[in-house]
């Protein structure tokens, strides 16, 4: 990866974060990160929220053993 | 695969980090069984076939967030938004993030998750909330994509991930689902052709151009969907009411088109012109809207809130929406165009009037938008005939008619209404005073070649606050039109009649014509009867109409009429009747007045001819009325006649004093006829209706009025004096009276030149008898006579001859007598004539009705 390409993808990567930020998405750069890797990747945005929405949930009220996703 | 792992890893990451928030404790090792069922449900959320609900386009994307924030008030994030988009989107290359905006779709999902989720704690609530929210009922059928898209809240369903819900909705086999896939299948199956064609092909036949599958069907006359395409029958049966619209453009646009080419060759007219264009106009405007739709039609619809992704902005319904006004009006148009295909002019107009009369307010606009273009050539006719009196009306559009005719009938003739041409807001009352303002122009103009009335125009213009400019007046100003109307009528009309009082003296001729042909100057008429009635006893073939020429002129010089204006004089000329054989000079004669431009306008050849017919009843009035005042000159009993006769003998002097006496009798009762009838025709009958007329004169206001006025006073006199229609039998019996009055004048000129040649015969016999004797009394001479010799043949011829007179004045006496009864039983029977002081005055005493029940008898 030549310099030139890292520094488009840093400053890509900071207005992304700047935009989350004004939009209160509540990610911290990390995970931003990671999730436009997997955009760019092919995946679809929609579920990637999803997922986001899903997990982020309070960890708490994640799902207890004894009530597992049966279908899986 | 590689990138499979790769993303394997990175989901695991990103599971591992959204868990633990703080990451500080994370480690590979320390995958607790949580994460292992976050990792497994994450991956099971990836997998599903959740499909971004919306097409992509990044612009509109960041387009929609940044309203998003607008909404919420954030203006200045909103700002910065689209600064930092606008940098976002400018990078690009090696290093630079490709999926832009799947970015920016998962930023905004994640932030509208979150807010959502801080609206309500519940997960239950936010999840049926977020389903309504975002869009209700799933759409069906998307004609662009190819699967049968998850309907959105299925995602909500699927958060539900420890509830039984999530197994149903992620089944397969779920039967709405399956419901709505056959559906969208059964529907794509029916239609071969996409809504956005046929949407198209919709707009290319309204402007009446056949699209690629909506084509004009002659036979069944509109546009269809030929049967050969498969569309659902609902789809076909909107597009047929859609084209409804084309085929009435159809319609508009042909009239338009064929009026154009008529134009120059056949009369249009510029009506029909003006209403062609007002149609154009209408046309662009349609032509304006379909521009505005077909640029549209393509676009997809601008929705920033919702995330569902549209169709094209025009659907088949929607356009149904956008024809509604312009169907309308096109009906109308249509409508219009079929009630005036044959009509020109002021019909046009009036039939187009006649549908303005709308309750619709979007109609009233538009067909008084219409009718003010088609009607202003008609007001531009009206404004420059009442004001200028021109007709310029080449297509015969105009309801008034202009006729080439002499100057003298240019008011009767001339012009008149054209009851086709005259549109429904003009009323009659108007049409008239429009008519006779203009016609009133002409006849100032063409007439009297008077210039004055242009002045009258322009005040009367100025008065109503028009000026005479062009295109002044409109539809819908009739009351404007009206008080123009009314105000140059008043004023023309009174020009009219000042120039008619004081320059061409109407009143003058007037009299000037009851004073000479109505015989009202009387010692005129008596010396005229005096010279020129030996001239008029010779028959007719032999007067010179030169010569009583000359007469009149002698009796105008020697009576009062010398002093009357020599204008009038010389107007007033002898006229000789055509005459067959037989005819005598009394016949044939007659004055005439010559009325000349402009009045013979009242004074037309049919007026004139019931003057003459008045005037040859008067003049044979007068006539027999002189003759027996000649008679009664040789009837005046002188001491000769009646001195000569007593000294006769016995049976003699009896039949000469009975017949004298006889004559006497007769003569005075003729007398009494016609001096009372002369009476009533004088004073009953001239006098009266002249001065009626004089009274209407004043009042007035325009050359009908005093058209009218002269018709009624001509009419009275004519009814009056018996010569009506009505009067005939009567007025026959009046001239068989006069000729039998006239009969006995002669008989009683006969009888005293037989006394007087009996006379004179029984002077000679006794004179040749006794010359020698002196002439010293008339007396002896006269008693000599009858003693003389021959005396007895002279006593014999005198007994013949008065025998003679005897029973011809018996025979005129009877005739006379029952014709006389006859004419006066018939006045009572006079219904349209009162003639109750002409019967009183010829029987004041009561004699006639005395004798009435029993016939006259000597």
């Amino acid at each position: 990866m030549d310099p030139e390409a890292a520094r488009t993808a840093r400053e890509s990567l900071d207005l992304a974060f700047h935009m989350s930020n004004i939009l209160e998405t509540g990610l911290d750069r990390h995970t931003l990160s990671i999730l436009i890797t997997l955009c760019d990747l092919g995946l679809n945005p929609e579920s990637l929220a999803a997922v986001v929405k899903e997990l982020r949930k309070d960890p708490s009220s994640a799902p207890t053993p004894k009530d597992p996703p049966s279908v899986s | 695969m590689e990138e499979d792992q790769k993303i394997l890893d990175l989901v695991k990451e990103l599971v591992l980090r959204l868990l633990s928030p703080n990451g500080a404790d994370s480690g590979p090792s320390d995958h607790s069984i949580d994460h292992v069922k976050a990792l497994k449900y994450a991956m099971r959320i990836l997998g599903s076939r959740m499909t971004p609900s919306i097409s992509v386009d990044e612009a509109a994307m960041a387009e929609s967030i940044k309203r998003n924030l607008v909404n919420e008030g954030k203006s200045s994030d909103a700002l910065t938004f689209a600064d930092l988009y606008a940098k976002f989107s400018s990078k690009s290359g090696p290093g630079s993030i490709h999926n832009k905006w799947g970015v920016l779709y998962l930023l905004k999902v994640i932030s509208e998750d979150r807010r959502k989720e801080k609206k309500s704690d519940s997960r239950v609530s936010s999840g049926f909330f977020a389903s309504t929210v975002s869009g209700g009922l799933p759409l069906l059928f998307d004609g662009e994509s190819d699967n049968c898209r998850v309907p959105r809240n299925q995602k909500t369903l699927d958060k539900g991930w420890n509830g039984g819900v999530l197994l149903v909705s992620k089944d397969p086999e779920n039967i709405r689902d399956i419901a709505f896939r056959e559906f969208a299948d059964l529907l794509k199956e029916e239609s071969e052709v996409a809504e956005a064609v046929l949407v198209r092909d919709v707009l290319y036949a309204c402007q009446g151009i056949n699209g690629k599958y909506v084509k004009f069907d002659k036979s069944i006359d509109s546009y269809v969907l030929p049967e050969s395409i498969k569309v659902p029958r609902a789809t076909r049966i909107l597009v047929r009411k859609l084209c409804e619209l084309g085929w009435l453009f159809r319609k508009v646009k042909g009239y338009i088109t064929q009026s154009r080419e008529r134009f120059p060759a056949e009369d249009v007219g510029t009506v029909g012109q003006a209403f062609c264009a007002a149609l154009q106009d209408e046309l662009s405007e349609y032509y304006k809207l379909l521009a505005v739709l077909e640029a549209q039609c393509t676009n997809p619809i601008p929705m920033f809130s919702e995330t569902e992704k549209t169709g094209n902005y025009l659907s088949l319904r929607r356009l149904s929406v956008w024809f509604a006004e312009p169907l309308v009006k096109m009906r109308l148009m249509a409508v219009l165009v079929d009630s005036c295909r044959v009509l020109r002019g002021g019909a046009m107009a009036g039939a187009i009037h006649m549908h303005a009369r709308h309750g619709d307010p979007l109609i009233q606009d538009f067909m008084r938008r219409l009718l003010r273009r088609v009607c202003s050539p008609l007001f531009e006719m009206v404004r420059s005939w009442v004001l200028e009196g021109e007709l310029d009306d080449i297509f015969a559009e105009f309801f008034v008619l202009g006729q080439p005719v002499k100057a003298e009938s240019l008011w009767q003739e001339g012009y008149r209404l054209h009851a086709g041409m005259l549109p429904s807001f003009i009323s009659q009352s108007l049409a008239q005073r429009i008519l006779r303002t203009g016609k009133s122009i002409n006849f100032l103009r063409v007439c009297c070649e008077d210039q004055g009335w242009a002045d009258a125009a322009t005040e009367a213009a100025a008065a109503v606050g028009t000026t005479t400019r062009r295109g002044g007046l409109g539809y819908g100003e009739t009351d404007a039109l009206e008080s123009l109307v009314t105000k140059a009528a008043k004023r023309i009309d009174k020009h009219l009649m000042d120039v008619m009082y004081k320059r061409y003296k109407f009143k003058e001729h007037c009299l000037a014509i009851k004073r000479y042909l109505l015989l009202g100057q009387g010692d005129f008429v008596q010396y005229l009867m005096d010279i020129v009635g030996p001239e008029l006893s010779e028959p007719a073939n032999t007067i010179s109409s030169f010569k009583l020429a000359g007469l009149l002129e002698s009796a105008i010089r020697s009576s009062n009429a010398q002093y009357d204006d020599p204008d009038i004089l010389e107007r007033l000329r002898v006229k000789m009747m055509p005459h067959s054989t037989g005819d005598r000079g009394w016949d044939v004669f007659s004055l005439e007045y010559d009325a000349r431009v402009p009045l013979n306008t009242v004074f037309t050849e049919s007026v004139m001819a019931r003057y003459l017919k008045i005037f040859n009843f008067l003049w044979k009035l007068r006539r027999v009325e002189h003759a027996l005042i000649g008679a009664w000159k040789t009837m005046k009993p002188n001491c000769m006649t009646s001195h000569f006769f007593t000294k006769q003998e016995g049976a003699i002097k009896l039949q000469f004093i009975s017949t004298l006496r006889r004559c006497q009798v007769l003569w005075d009762e003729m007398n009494h006829f016609v001096t009372n009838l002369q009476y009533y025709i004088m004073f009953e009958v001239l006098e009266v209706s002249w001065s009626n007329f004089l009274d209407e004169m004043e009042v007035a206001k325009d050359l009908d009025d005093l058209h009218a006025a002269h018709e009624k006073y001509l009419h009275s006199i004519v009814e009056k004096s018996l010569l009506g229609e009505r009067s005939q039998s009567l007025s026959k019996t009046l001239f068989v009276l006069l000729d039998l009055i006239l009969r006995f004048r002669s008989c009683a000129d006969r009888l005293y030149e037989g006394i007087h040649e009996l006379q004179a015969r029984a002077m000679e016999s006794s004179r040749g008898r006794n010359k020698s004797r002196s002439r010293s009394t008339d007396e002896s001479l006269e008693c000599g006579s009858w003693t003389g010799g021959g005396r007895k043949a002279l006593t014999q011829l005198a007994g013949e001859f008065f025998r003679n007179m005897r029973s011809d004045l018996d025979t005129v006496a009877n005739e006379y007598s029952s014709l006389l009864e006859g004419f006066i039983t018939q006045l009572p029977v006079q219904q349209h004539v009162d003639l109750k002081f002409l019967l009183f005055r010829l029987d004041f005493t009561e004699f006639y009705s005395r004798l009435r029940p029993s016939t006259y008898v000597n």
